[in-house]
Protein backbone atom coordinates (compact mmCIF):
# COMPACT_ATOMS: atom_id res chain seq x y z
CA UNK A 1 0.00 0.00 0.00
CA UNK A 2 1.12 3.51 -0.80
CA UNK A 3 0.91 4.66 2.85
CA UNK A 4 3.43 1.99 3.95
CA UNK A 5 6.07 3.47 1.74
CA UNK A 6 8.98 5.33 3.30
CA UNK A 7 9.87 8.89 2.35
CA UNK A 8 12.65 7.69 0.03
CA UNK A 9 10.28 5.31 -1.75
CA UNK A 10 7.64 8.01 -2.17
CA UNK A 11 10.33 10.22 -3.67
CA UNK A 12 10.52 7.76 -6.55
CA UNK A 13 6.80 8.25 -7.23
CA UNK A 14 7.17 12.04 -7.46
CA UNK A 15 5.09 13.49 -10.27
CA UNK A 16 7.46 14.26 -13.15
CA UNK A 17 6.06 17.79 -13.38
CA UNK A 18 7.73 18.67 -10.07
CA UNK A 19 11.05 17.57 -11.58
CA UNK A 20 10.37 19.78 -14.62
CA UNK A 21 9.59 22.77 -12.38
CA UNK A 22 12.72 22.30 -10.27
CA UNK A 23 14.96 21.91 -13.34
CA UNK A 24 13.25 24.91 -14.95
CA UNK A 25 13.87 27.08 -11.89
CA UNK A 26 17.48 25.85 -11.61
CA UNK A 27 18.04 27.16 -15.13
CA UNK A 28 15.90 30.30 -14.90
CA UNK A 29 17.14 31.75 -11.60
CA UNK A 30 20.90 31.73 -12.45
CA UNK A 31 20.08 33.52 -15.71
CA UNK A 32 18.47 36.31 -13.68
CA UNK A 33 21.01 36.24 -10.85
CA UNK A 34 24.38 35.05 -12.22
CA UNK A 35 26.72 33.41 -9.74
CA UNK A 36 29.91 33.87 -11.76
CA UNK A 37 31.16 30.29 -11.41
CA UNK A 38 34.62 29.73 -12.84
CA UNK A 39 34.97 28.28 -16.35
CA UNK A 40 37.96 25.92 -16.58
CA UNK A 41 39.36 25.26 -20.05
CA UNK A 42 39.83 21.67 -21.23
CA UNK A 43 42.73 20.48 -23.43
CA UNK A 44 40.50 19.90 -26.49
CA UNK A 45 39.35 23.55 -26.37
CA UNK A 46 42.92 24.77 -25.93
CA UNK A 47 43.86 22.71 -29.01
CA UNK A 48 41.22 24.53 -31.06
CA UNK A 49 42.43 27.89 -29.76
CA UNK A 50 46.07 27.08 -30.54
CA UNK A 51 45.19 25.82 -34.03
CA UNK A 52 43.34 29.05 -34.87
CA UNK A 53 45.85 31.25 -33.09
CA UNK A 54 48.70 29.84 -35.16
CA UNK A 55 47.07 30.88 -38.47
CA UNK A 56 48.92 33.77 -40.13
CA UNK A 57 47.09 36.91 -41.33
CA UNK A 58 45.38 36.44 -44.68
CA UNK A 59 44.71 32.72 -44.10
CA UNK A 60 41.56 31.61 -45.88
CA UNK A 61 39.39 29.59 -43.55
CA UNK A 62 36.34 27.69 -44.78
CA UNK A 63 33.64 27.63 -42.11
CA UNK A 64 30.72 25.34 -42.72
CA UNK A 65 27.52 26.14 -40.86
CA UNK A 66 25.67 22.93 -40.11
CA UNK A 67 23.15 24.01 -37.52
CA UNK A 68 19.77 25.68 -37.33
CA UNK A 69 17.53 27.58 -34.93
CA UNK A 70 16.93 24.47 -32.80
CA UNK A 71 20.63 24.16 -31.92
CA UNK A 72 21.50 27.84 -32.18
CA UNK A 73 21.90 28.40 -28.39
CA UNK A 74 24.62 25.74 -28.30
CA UNK A 75 26.53 26.39 -31.50
CA UNK A 76 26.17 30.10 -32.18
CA UNK A 77 28.30 31.21 -29.19
CA UNK A 78 31.13 29.12 -30.65
CA UNK A 79 30.68 30.85 -33.99
CA UNK A 80 30.74 34.27 -32.34
CA UNK A 81 33.96 33.58 -30.43
CA UNK A 82 35.56 31.91 -33.46
CA UNK A 83 34.78 34.80 -35.82
CA UNK A 84 36.13 37.30 -33.27
CA UNK A 85 39.32 35.26 -33.12
CA UNK A 86 39.65 34.94 -36.91
CA UNK A 87 38.82 38.54 -37.83
CA UNK A 88 41.06 39.85 -35.06
CA UNK A 89 43.88 37.88 -36.69
CA UNK A 90 42.91 39.31 -40.09
CA UNK A 91 42.00 35.90 -41.51
CA UNK A 92 39.56 35.59 -44.44
CA UNK A 93 36.38 33.57 -44.06
CA UNK A 94 34.53 31.55 -46.70
CA UNK A 95 31.19 30.35 -45.37
CA UNK A 96 29.29 27.35 -46.70
CA UNK A 97 26.33 25.35 -45.40
CA UNK A 98 25.18 21.77 -45.80
CA UNK A 99 22.03 22.55 -43.81
CA UNK A 100 19.38 24.82 -45.33
CA UNK A 101 19.18 26.81 -42.08
CA UNK A 102 22.95 27.16 -42.00
CA UNK A 103 23.04 29.98 -44.52
CA UNK A 104 20.70 32.07 -42.39
CA UNK A 105 22.71 31.34 -39.27
CA UNK A 106 25.91 32.48 -40.99
CA UNK A 107 24.25 35.55 -42.53
CA UNK A 108 23.00 36.53 -39.08
CA UNK A 109 26.49 36.20 -37.59
CA UNK A 110 28.25 38.14 -40.36
CA UNK A 111 25.76 40.99 -39.86
CA UNK A 112 27.07 41.33 -36.30
CA UNK A 113 30.69 41.44 -37.41
CA UNK A 114 30.52 43.54 -40.58
CA UNK A 115 30.58 46.91 -38.85
CA UNK A 116 32.80 45.99 -35.91
CA UNK A 117 35.69 44.75 -38.09
CA UNK A 118 34.92 46.89 -41.17
CA UNK A 119 34.57 43.76 -43.30
CA UNK A 120 34.13 43.82 -47.05
CA UNK A 121 32.04 41.15 -48.77
CA UNK A 122 34.07 39.15 -51.25
CA UNK A 123 37.36 40.40 -49.84
CA UNK A 124 37.38 39.68 -46.09
CA UNK A 125 34.54 37.17 -46.14
CA UNK A 126 31.95 35.63 -48.38
CA UNK A 127 28.83 33.63 -47.70
CA UNK A 128 28.37 30.98 -50.39
CA UNK A 129 25.17 29.69 -48.85
CA UNK A 130 23.54 26.28 -48.79
CA UNK A 131 23.92 23.41 -51.24
CA UNK A 132 21.90 20.21 -50.78
CA UNK A 133 23.58 16.83 -51.13
CA UNK A 134 25.47 16.40 -47.84
CA UNK A 135 28.73 14.50 -48.45
CA UNK A 136 28.15 14.67 -52.21
CA UNK A 137 28.67 18.44 -51.97
CA UNK A 138 31.95 17.97 -50.11
CA UNK A 139 33.08 15.43 -52.69
CA UNK A 140 32.02 17.88 -55.39
CA UNK A 141 33.98 20.86 -54.05
CA UNK A 142 36.93 18.57 -53.40
CA UNK A 143 37.12 18.14 -57.16
CA UNK A 144 35.71 21.39 -58.53
CA UNK A 145 34.69 24.14 -56.11
CA UNK A 146 33.15 26.44 -58.70
CA UNK A 147 31.00 23.79 -60.33
CA UNK A 148 29.12 23.46 -57.04
CA UNK A 149 29.32 27.08 -55.93
CA UNK A 150 28.99 29.17 -59.07
CA UNK A 151 27.54 32.18 -57.25
CA UNK A 152 27.56 33.44 -53.67
CA UNK A 153 24.52 34.17 -51.53
CA UNK A 154 24.17 37.64 -53.07
CA UNK A 155 24.28 36.29 -56.62
CA UNK A 156 27.84 37.43 -57.40
CA UNK A 157 29.87 35.09 -59.59
CA UNK A 158 32.43 33.28 -57.44
CA UNK A 159 35.15 33.87 -60.04
CA UNK A 160 34.73 37.63 -59.55
CA UNK A 161 35.41 37.49 -55.79
CA UNK A 162 38.97 38.37 -54.69
CA UNK A 163 38.68 36.06 -51.67
CA UNK A 164 38.19 33.10 -54.03
CA UNK A 165 41.30 33.80 -56.10
CA UNK A 166 43.17 30.55 -56.59
CA UNK A 167 40.52 28.43 -54.89
CA UNK A 168 39.44 25.79 -57.40
CA UNK A 169 39.06 22.84 -55.06
CA UNK A 170 38.64 22.39 -51.33
CA UNK A 171 42.34 21.56 -50.87
CA UNK A 172 43.10 25.18 -51.84
CA UNK A 173 41.64 26.53 -48.57
CA UNK A 174 44.08 26.74 -45.67
CA UNK A 175 41.86 25.57 -42.84
CA UNK A 176 38.38 24.09 -42.36
CA UNK A 177 36.19 24.73 -39.35
CA UNK A 178 32.76 23.16 -38.99
CA UNK A 179 30.02 24.39 -36.70
CA UNK A 180 28.03 21.22 -36.57
CA UNK A 181 24.83 19.97 -34.98
CA UNK A 182 24.47 16.58 -36.67
CA UNK A 183 24.40 14.99 -40.09
CA UNK A 184 25.83 16.19 -42.41
CA UNK A 185 28.52 17.85 -40.36
CA UNK A 186 31.92 17.41 -38.81
CA UNK A 187 32.26 13.68 -39.52
CA UNK A 188 31.51 14.15 -43.22
CA UNK A 189 34.03 16.99 -43.53
CA UNK A 190 36.68 14.79 -41.93
CA UNK A 191 35.83 11.81 -44.13
CA UNK A 192 35.64 13.59 -47.48
CA UNK A 193 37.82 16.70 -47.15
CA UNK A 194 40.22 16.88 -44.20
CA UNK A 195 41.47 13.28 -44.27
CA UNK A 196 41.81 12.61 -48.00
CA UNK A 197 43.39 16.00 -48.81
CA UNK A 198 45.31 16.60 -45.56
CA UNK A 199 43.54 19.88 -44.84
CA UNK A 200 43.91 21.02 -41.22
CA UNK A 201 40.51 21.04 -39.60
CA UNK A 202 38.84 21.84 -36.33
CA UNK A 203 35.27 21.83 -35.14
CA UNK A 204 32.64 23.07 -32.74
CA UNK A 205 29.81 20.61 -32.18
CA UNK A 206 26.68 20.16 -30.10
CA UNK A 207 27.21 18.21 -26.89
CA UNK A 208 25.28 15.23 -28.20
CA UNK A 209 27.78 14.86 -31.07
CA UNK A 210 30.90 14.85 -28.91
CA UNK A 211 31.05 11.08 -28.45
CA UNK A 212 30.84 10.62 -32.20
CA UNK A 213 33.55 13.14 -33.05
CA UNK A 214 36.03 12.68 -30.18
CA UNK A 215 37.70 9.56 -31.71
CA UNK A 216 38.74 11.68 -34.70
CA UNK A 217 40.15 14.32 -32.33
CA UNK A 218 42.04 11.68 -30.39
CA UNK A 219 43.46 10.27 -33.61
CA UNK A 220 44.65 13.70 -34.75
CA UNK A 221 42.19 13.88 -37.67
CA UNK A 222 40.64 17.02 -36.15
CA UNK A 223 42.50 19.66 -34.11
CA UNK A 224 40.56 19.80 -30.86
CA UNK A 225 36.84 20.21 -30.43
CA UNK A 226 34.50 22.73 -28.87
CA UNK A 227 32.06 20.54 -26.99
CA UNK A 228 28.62 22.11 -26.67
CA UNK A 229 27.87 25.25 -24.73
CA UNK A 230 30.63 24.54 -22.20
CA UNK A 231 33.14 24.32 -25.08
CA UNK A 232 31.91 27.68 -26.33
CA UNK A 233 32.29 29.21 -22.87
CA UNK A 234 35.82 27.81 -22.55
CA UNK A 235 36.78 29.19 -25.95
CA UNK A 236 35.33 32.55 -24.97
CA UNK A 237 37.53 32.72 -21.90
CA UNK A 238 40.56 32.19 -24.16
CA UNK A 239 39.40 34.64 -26.84
CA UNK A 240 38.04 37.02 -24.16
CA UNK A 241 34.90 37.77 -26.17
CA UNK A 242 31.39 36.28 -26.25
CA UNK A 243 28.22 35.54 -24.28
CA UNK A 244 28.15 31.81 -23.51
CA UNK A 245 30.05 32.17 -20.22
CA UNK A 246 27.04 33.85 -18.57
CA UNK A 247 24.96 30.72 -19.30
CA UNK A 248 27.34 28.32 -17.57
CA UNK A 249 25.97 28.97 -14.05
CA UNK A 250 22.57 27.71 -15.18
CA UNK A 251 24.20 24.76 -16.94
CA UNK A 252 26.24 23.76 -13.87
CA UNK A 253 23.37 24.02 -11.39
CA UNK A 254 21.00 22.09 -13.65
CA UNK A 255 23.60 19.33 -14.06
CA UNK A 256 24.11 19.16 -10.31
CA UNK A 257 20.37 18.76 -9.77
CA UNK A 258 20.04 16.10 -12.47
CA UNK A 259 22.85 14.09 -10.86
CA UNK A 260 21.06 14.51 -7.52
CA UNK A 261 17.77 13.26 -9.04
CA UNK A 262 19.54 10.25 -10.55
CA UNK A 263 21.09 9.34 -7.19
CA UNK A 264 17.79 9.83 -5.31
CA UNK A 265 15.91 7.85 -7.97
CA UNK A 266 18.31 4.95 -7.63
CA UNK A 267 18.21 5.01 -3.83
CA UNK A 268 14.42 5.07 -3.94
CA UNK A 269 14.41 2.10 -6.32
CA UNK A 270 16.86 0.09 -4.19
CA UNK A 271 14.95 0.81 -0.95
CA UNK A 272 11.68 -0.21 -2.60
CA UNK A 273 13.15 -3.41 -3.98
CA UNK A 274 14.62 -4.37 -0.59
CA UNK A 275 11.28 -3.78 1.12
CA UNK A 276 9.48 -5.91 -1.45
CA UNK A 277 12.00 -8.73 -1.01
CA UNK A 278 11.74 -8.66 2.78
CA UNK A 279 7.91 -8.58 2.65
CA UNK B 1 -14.04 22.29 -26.95
CA UNK B 2 -13.36 19.21 -29.06
CA UNK B 3 -10.24 18.57 -31.13
CA UNK B 4 -12.06 19.53 -34.34
CA UNK B 5 -12.96 22.94 -32.96
CA UNK B 6 -9.36 23.46 -31.80
CA UNK B 7 -8.13 22.51 -35.27
CA UNK B 8 -10.40 25.10 -36.90
CA UNK B 9 -9.35 27.73 -34.33
CA UNK B 10 -5.68 26.90 -35.04
CA UNK B 11 -6.18 27.28 -38.80
CA UNK B 12 -7.87 30.65 -38.27
CA UNK B 13 -5.05 31.84 -35.99
CA UNK B 14 -2.37 30.71 -38.48
CA UNK B 15 -4.21 32.43 -41.34
CA UNK B 16 -4.55 35.62 -39.26
CA UNK B 17 -0.87 35.58 -38.26
CA UNK B 18 0.21 34.97 -41.84
CA UNK B 19 -1.99 37.80 -43.12
CA UNK B 20 -0.68 40.08 -40.36
CA UNK B 21 2.93 39.24 -41.21
CA UNK B 22 2.42 39.89 -44.92
CA UNK B 23 0.56 43.12 -44.14
CA UNK B 24 3.34 44.24 -41.76
CA UNK B 25 5.95 43.65 -44.48
CA UNK B 26 3.92 45.44 -47.15
CA UNK B 27 3.30 48.41 -44.80
CA UNK B 28 7.04 48.63 -44.19
CA UNK B 29 6.71 47.96 -40.46
CA UNK B 30 9.92 46.89 -38.77
CA UNK B 31 9.17 43.80 -36.69
CA UNK B 32 12.03 44.68 -34.34
CA UNK B 33 10.41 48.03 -33.54
CA UNK B 34 7.00 46.67 -32.58
CA UNK B 35 8.35 43.50 -30.98
CA UNK B 36 6.05 41.34 -33.10
CA UNK B 37 8.69 38.61 -33.21
CA UNK B 38 8.90 38.55 -29.42
CA UNK B 39 5.14 37.98 -29.16
CA UNK B 40 5.13 35.17 -31.72
CA UNK B 41 8.30 33.66 -30.23
CA UNK B 42 6.92 33.76 -26.70
CA UNK B 43 3.62 32.21 -27.79
CA UNK B 44 5.31 29.37 -29.65
CA UNK B 45 7.95 28.72 -26.98
CA UNK B 46 5.38 28.54 -24.20
CA UNK B 47 3.07 26.51 -26.47
CA UNK B 48 5.71 23.80 -26.87
CA UNK B 49 6.77 23.93 -23.21
CA UNK B 50 3.16 23.57 -22.08
CA UNK B 51 3.38 19.91 -23.16
CA UNK B 52 5.46 19.29 -20.04
CA UNK B 53 2.24 19.74 -18.07
CA UNK B 54 -0.07 17.81 -20.39
CA UNK B 55 -1.08 17.48 -24.03
CA UNK B 56 -3.15 20.58 -24.72
CA UNK B 57 -4.50 22.80 -27.50
CA UNK B 58 -1.59 25.27 -27.32
CA UNK B 59 0.89 22.47 -27.83
CA UNK B 60 -1.10 20.91 -30.66
CA UNK B 61 -1.40 24.27 -32.41
CA UNK B 62 2.34 24.95 -32.13
CA UNK B 63 3.27 21.43 -33.19
CA UNK B 64 1.10 21.57 -36.31
CA UNK B 65 2.36 25.03 -37.14
CA UNK B 66 5.95 23.81 -36.84
CA UNK B 67 5.35 20.83 -39.13
CA UNK B 68 3.63 22.96 -41.76
CA UNK B 69 6.16 25.78 -41.70
CA UNK B 70 9.08 23.32 -41.80
CA UNK B 71 7.66 21.51 -44.82
CA UNK B 72 7.07 24.70 -46.79
CA UNK B 73 10.43 26.13 -45.71
CA UNK B 74 12.28 23.03 -46.94
CA UNK B 75 10.39 22.96 -50.23
CA UNK B 76 11.14 26.64 -50.88
CA UNK B 77 14.80 26.33 -49.88
CA UNK B 78 15.39 23.21 -51.99
CA UNK B 79 13.64 24.74 -54.98
CA UNK B 80 15.70 27.93 -54.98
CA UNK B 81 19.04 26.36 -54.09
CA UNK B 82 18.84 23.13 -56.07
CA UNK B 83 16.14 22.97 -58.74
CA UNK B 84 16.36 26.62 -59.80
CA UNK B 85 20.13 27.05 -59.38
CA UNK B 86 21.67 23.69 -60.10
CA UNK B 87 19.17 21.98 -62.40
CA UNK B 88 17.31 24.61 -64.44
CA UNK B 89 20.34 26.90 -64.30
CA UNK B 90 22.36 24.23 -66.10
CA UNK B 91 19.68 23.10 -68.53
CA UNK B 92 18.64 26.62 -69.58
CA UNK B 93 21.66 28.87 -68.98
CA UNK B 94 20.62 31.25 -71.77
CA UNK B 95 17.47 33.35 -71.96
CA UNK B 96 15.06 31.38 -74.12
CA UNK B 97 11.39 30.90 -74.98
CA UNK B 98 9.47 27.71 -74.36
CA UNK B 99 5.77 27.27 -75.20
CA UNK B 100 5.37 31.03 -75.29
CA UNK B 101 7.05 31.50 -71.88
CA UNK B 102 10.33 33.32 -71.39
CA UNK B 103 12.79 31.17 -69.44
CA UNK B 104 15.79 32.93 -67.97
CA UNK B 105 18.21 31.22 -65.58
CA UNK B 106 21.27 33.03 -66.88
CA UNK B 107 21.75 34.75 -63.49
CA UNK B 108 23.35 31.58 -62.11
CA UNK B 109 26.25 31.86 -64.57
CA UNK B 110 26.34 28.16 -65.53
CA UNK B 111 27.20 26.70 -68.90
CA UNK B 112 24.73 24.33 -70.49
CA UNK B 113 25.17 20.75 -69.33
CA UNK B 114 22.66 18.29 -70.75
CA UNK B 115 23.85 15.50 -68.42
CA UNK B 116 21.52 17.17 -65.94
CA UNK B 117 18.59 15.75 -67.90
CA UNK B 118 19.33 12.48 -66.07
CA UNK B 119 18.69 13.89 -62.56
CA UNK B 120 15.64 15.68 -64.01
CA UNK B 121 14.21 12.39 -65.25
CA UNK B 122 15.13 10.58 -62.02
CA UNK B 123 13.46 13.36 -60.06
CA UNK B 124 10.30 13.03 -62.13
CA UNK B 125 10.39 9.28 -61.53
CA UNK B 126 10.28 9.95 -57.79
CA UNK B 127 7.00 11.81 -58.29
CA UNK B 128 5.57 8.64 -59.85
CA UNK B 129 4.89 7.47 -56.29
CA UNK B 130 1.90 9.80 -56.37
CA UNK B 131 0.27 7.53 -58.99
CA UNK B 132 0.11 4.03 -57.43
CA UNK B 133 -0.13 2.18 -60.77
CA UNK B 134 3.28 3.46 -61.91
CA UNK B 135 4.76 3.97 -58.43
CA UNK B 136 7.35 1.25 -59.04
CA UNK B 137 9.28 3.58 -61.36
CA UNK B 138 10.38 5.60 -58.32
CA UNK B 139 12.49 2.61 -57.23
CA UNK B 140 14.94 3.39 -60.03
CA UNK B 141 15.59 6.83 -58.53
CA UNK B 142 15.84 5.40 -55.05
CA UNK B 143 18.32 2.76 -56.24
CA UNK B 144 20.47 5.51 -57.70
CA UNK B 145 20.45 7.46 -54.43
CA UNK B 146 21.12 4.35 -52.31
CA UNK B 147 23.93 3.19 -54.61
CA UNK B 148 25.54 6.63 -54.74
CA UNK B 149 25.54 7.16 -50.98
CA UNK B 150 26.56 3.57 -50.18
CA UNK B 151 29.57 3.99 -52.44
CA UNK B 152 30.44 7.42 -51.08
CA UNK B 153 30.18 6.38 -47.45
CA UNK B 154 31.99 3.06 -47.78
CA UNK B 155 34.99 4.82 -49.30
CA UNK B 156 35.09 7.52 -46.62
CA UNK B 157 34.52 5.10 -43.76
CA UNK B 158 37.17 2.70 -44.97
CA UNK B 159 39.80 5.38 -45.12
CA UNK B 160 38.99 7.53 -42.09
CA UNK B 161 37.21 5.17 -39.72
CA UNK B 162 38.78 1.80 -40.35
CA UNK B 163 42.33 2.57 -41.47
CA UNK B 164 43.03 5.79 -39.55
CA UNK B 165 41.25 4.75 -36.38
CA UNK B 166 42.83 1.29 -36.30
CA UNK B 167 46.25 2.85 -36.87
CA UNK B 168 45.75 5.24 -33.95
CA UNK B 169 44.81 2.35 -31.65
CA UNK B 170 48.35 0.98 -31.79
CA UNK B 171 50.14 3.27 -29.40
CA UNK B 172 53.11 2.72 -27.05
CA UNK B 173 52.01 1.71 -23.57
CA UNK B 174 55.39 2.37 -21.98
CA UNK B 175 56.47 5.97 -22.38
CA UNK B 176 59.58 6.87 -20.40
CA UNK B 177 58.93 9.82 -18.11
CA UNK B 178 55.18 9.91 -18.74
CA UNK B 179 53.54 7.02 -16.91
CA UNK B 180 49.97 8.32 -17.24
CA UNK B 181 50.17 8.80 -21.02
CA UNK B 182 51.24 5.15 -21.31
CA UNK B 183 48.46 4.12 -18.93
CA UNK B 184 45.89 6.00 -21.04
CA UNK B 185 47.08 4.14 -24.11
CA UNK B 186 46.79 0.84 -22.24
CA UNK B 187 43.19 1.68 -21.31
CA UNK B 188 42.54 2.52 -24.96
CA UNK B 189 43.91 -0.81 -26.19
CA UNK B 190 42.07 -2.84 -23.53
CA UNK B 191 38.85 -0.94 -24.25
CA UNK B 192 39.00 -1.42 -28.02
CA UNK B 193 39.91 -5.12 -27.86
CA UNK B 194 37.41 -6.07 -25.14
CA UNK B 195 34.55 -4.08 -26.72
CA UNK B 196 35.24 -5.66 -30.12
CA UNK B 197 35.29 -9.14 -28.54
CA UNK B 198 31.90 -8.45 -26.94
CA UNK B 199 30.47 -8.19 -30.46
CA UNK B 200 32.06 -11.47 -31.55
CA UNK B 201 29.16 -13.93 -31.47
CA UNK B 202 30.70 -17.00 -33.12
CA UNK B 203 32.04 -18.21 -29.79
CA UNK B 204 30.15 -18.62 -26.53
CA UNK B 205 31.00 -15.92 -23.99
CA UNK B 206 32.50 -18.25 -21.36
CA UNK B 207 35.79 -18.59 -19.49
CA UNK B 208 38.56 -16.13 -20.40
CA UNK B 209 36.65 -15.04 -23.50
CA UNK B 210 33.57 -14.28 -21.37
CA UNK B 211 35.65 -12.32 -18.85
CA UNK B 212 37.18 -10.14 -21.56
CA UNK B 213 33.81 -9.51 -23.20
CA UNK B 214 32.41 -8.53 -19.77
CA UNK B 215 35.22 -5.98 -19.48
CA UNK B 216 34.06 -4.77 -22.90
CA UNK B 217 30.57 -4.24 -21.49
CA UNK B 218 32.03 -1.93 -18.81
CA UNK B 219 33.72 0.17 -21.49
CA UNK B 220 30.48 0.29 -23.47
CA UNK B 221 28.58 1.35 -20.34
CA UNK B 222 31.05 4.18 -19.73
CA UNK B 223 30.59 5.24 -23.36
CA UNK B 224 26.78 5.20 -23.01
CA UNK B 225 27.05 7.16 -19.77
CA UNK B 226 29.21 9.80 -21.44
CA UNK B 227 26.74 9.97 -24.35
CA UNK B 228 23.85 10.43 -21.89
CA UNK B 229 25.76 13.14 -20.03
CA UNK B 230 26.45 15.03 -23.23
CA UNK B 231 22.82 14.60 -24.31
CA UNK B 232 21.67 16.15 -21.01
CA UNK B 233 24.15 19.00 -21.46
CA UNK B 234 22.84 19.63 -24.97
CA UNK B 235 19.20 19.67 -23.89
CA UNK B 236 19.89 21.99 -20.96
CA UNK B 237 21.74 24.32 -23.37
CA UNK B 238 18.65 24.50 -25.55
CA UNK B 239 16.49 25.22 -22.50
CA UNK B 240 18.90 28.00 -21.53
CA UNK B 241 18.58 29.42 -25.04
CA UNK B 242 14.78 29.51 -24.80
CA UNK B 243 14.78 30.99 -21.29
CA UNK B 244 17.27 33.62 -22.40
CA UNK B 245 14.87 34.52 -25.21
CA UNK B 246 11.91 34.71 -22.82
CA UNK B 247 13.88 36.98 -20.48
CA UNK B 248 14.83 39.26 -23.39
CA UNK B 249 11.17 39.21 -24.46
CA UNK B 250 9.95 40.37 -21.08
CA UNK B 251 10.82 44.04 -21.47
CA UNK B 252 8.32 46.89 -21.06
CA UNK B 253 9.11 48.41 -24.47
CA UNK B 254 7.61 45.37 -26.19
CA UNK B 255 4.65 45.15 -23.81
CA UNK B 256 5.97 42.26 -21.65
CA UNK B 257 5.16 39.60 -24.28
CA UNK B 258 6.63 36.57 -22.51
CA UNK B 259 5.04 37.47 -19.16
CA UNK B 260 1.61 38.16 -20.67
CA UNK B 261 1.69 34.97 -22.76
CA UNK B 262 2.81 32.85 -19.78
CA UNK B 263 0.14 34.22 -17.44
CA UNK B 264 -2.64 33.79 -20.02
CA UNK B 265 -1.52 30.28 -20.94
CA UNK B 266 -1.26 29.16 -17.32
CA UNK B 267 -4.72 30.58 -16.61
CA UNK B 268 -6.33 28.83 -19.61
CA UNK B 269 -4.57 25.52 -18.89
CA UNK B 270 -5.68 25.73 -15.25
CA UNK B 271 -9.31 26.18 -16.34
CA UNK B 272 -9.00 23.23 -18.73
CA UNK B 273 -7.39 21.11 -16.01
CA UNK B 274 -10.18 21.97 -13.54
CA UNK B 275 -12.82 21.11 -16.13
CA UNK B 276 -11.12 17.76 -16.69
CA UNK B 277 -10.70 16.99 -13.00
CA UNK B 278 -12.83 14.20 -11.66
CA UNK B 279 -13.93 13.03 -15.10
CA UNK B 280 -11.65 10.03 -14.81
CA UNK B 281 -9.97 10.81 -18.13
CA UNK B 282 -6.29 10.73 -18.92
CA UNK B 283 -4.84 13.60 -16.92
CA UNK B 284 -2.01 13.92 -19.43
CA UNK B 285 -4.44 15.23 -22.02
CA UNK B 286 -6.51 18.38 -21.63
CA UNK B 287 -8.83 17.85 -24.59
CA UNK B 288 -12.43 16.81 -24.34
CA UNK B 289 -12.76 13.32 -25.83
Amino acid sequence: MANDKSFLERLGDLDRRWVFIIIGLSVFIPLLVPLGLEVVTTPTTVDVFNAIDSLPAGTRVLISFEYGPSTQPEVEPMGVALLHHLFRKDCRVIATALWPDGQFMSARLFELFEAEYDLEWGVDYVNLGFRPGAEAVIKGIAKEFRANYRTDLRGNLVEDLPIMDGIYKVADVDFIFTLSAGYPGTVEWILYAADPYNIPMSSGVTAIQVNEVIPYVDAGQCYGILAGMSGAAEYETLVKKGDATKFMDAQSIAHFLIVLFIILGNISYIVGRRRQRSA
Amino acid sequence: MSKDVWTIVSIVIVAALSALSVAAISWGIDNHEIGFGFWIGSLLTMGIMSYLYADNPFYKFTEHLFVGVSASYWIATYYWTQIDTNLLGRLFPEKTSFLGMTIDFSRHGHEQNLWYLIPLVLGLFMLARLIPSIGWISRWSLSFVVGLYAGLRSYGYLQSNVMQQAKETFRPIIIPGDFWAGFNHLVLVVGVVSALLYFFFSKEHKGMFGTISRVGIFFLMVSFGAAFGFAVMGRISLLIGRFDFLIRASTAENGYPSIVVTVLMVAILSILAMKNKGKGEDEDELFEP
